[in-house]
């Protein structure tokens, strides 16, 4: 962590207002580009925006700044999404990784989910315009929707965020081996479910 | 029906280590014998694709903005000026 970003955190840490409306303004980017990946939704994320800044008002005198500042934020966010979940209907949303139509979703599929002797269509080019559609938007949001949780937040985190598996099993507090294997699970089912549109 | 079976159980081997590929490349000596399935398998090398593509996407997908208003609330929230 830079010394200027721990000592802007240490003087929010003294009560110091100027110093933690810093703080929310270089993170709040993060935190709400975050909450909306996991939430899917303006309004959730906005919630979960502001319980989480709540939260790091009240809290920050716990950080003790042995972990990354983003790591200690990322748990407390991903808390608030899952608490937020717990209230809406984003529960109902998903369906279990493990049932049919989830992670293994024929008969007959090797450990990826892939049907042994089936033929594999290839997939579209994936558009490099800056602007993408709006159907191709929900068919992503979508899909991931139908993501149990604790799969989806693992996607996120590694493959979005770009975190490590390491840092993303200290939030989650998961094994490594944990992170990958629902890391993996997340990937085939979210390409599962593009499958249909990603090739016709 | 030999050669389809050893073809079969060779994608089952490369199935289970085709997202390392994702994570850490192909450039590991480790990985040499998966690299060389995937270049004469079709069917391994456009599953890889797809799911590489699956992630590209995701990473596509574009932040909305964050809305000036839903900073004011915070700080009426906290009663910070």
């Amino acid at each position: 962590m830079p010394l200027s970003e721990l000592e802007l955190i240490r003087q929010a840490q003294r009560g110091d207002e100027r110093a933690f409306t810093r703080l929310v303004s270089h993170y709040e980017s993060l935190v709400y580009g975050f909450a909306f990946k996991v939430c899917r939704d303006k309004e959730l994320a906005s919630e979960t925006w502001q319980d989480t800044f709540v939260n790091v008002y009240r809290k920050l005198h716990q950080f003790d700044g042995r972990s990354k500042f983003t790591t200690w934020l990322y748990t407390i966010v991903v808390n608030n999404c899952r608490m937020k979940r717990r209230k809406s209907k984003l529960e109902v949303a998903s369906v279990s990784i493990e049932a049919p139509g989830g992670f293994h979703d024929t008969r007959g599929t090797d450990d990826e989910g892939r049907g042994a002797q089936t033929t594999i269509p290839p997939w579209k080019e994936t558009p490099l315009d800056a602007v993408m559609h709006s159907e191709l938007k929900g068919v992503l949001d979508s899909a991931i929707q139908k993501l149990p949780m604790d799969y989806r937040i693992v996607f996120i985190l590694r493959d979005v965020e770009g975190l490590s598996a390491e840092e993303t099993g200290r939030i989650l507090k998961l094994s490594v081996p944990a992170v990958k294997s629902r890391l993996r699970r997340a990937r085939v089912f979210l390409r599962e479910r593009l499958n249909p549109y990603m090739t016709t | 029906m030999h050669r389809i079976h050893r073809h079969t159980a060779n994608c089952r081997n490369v199935a289970k280590h085709v997202q390392e590929q994702l994570d850490y490349g192909l450039s590991s000596g480790a990985y040499r014998k998966i690299k060389e399935h995937l270049e004469r398998c079709p069917k391994c090398t456009a599953y890889l694709d797809s799911l590489k593509k699956t992630v590209f996407l995701y990473q596509r997908y574009p932040d909305p903005h964050v809305p000036k208003r839903m900073r004011q609330r915070l700080f009426a929230v906290l009663n910070l000026h």
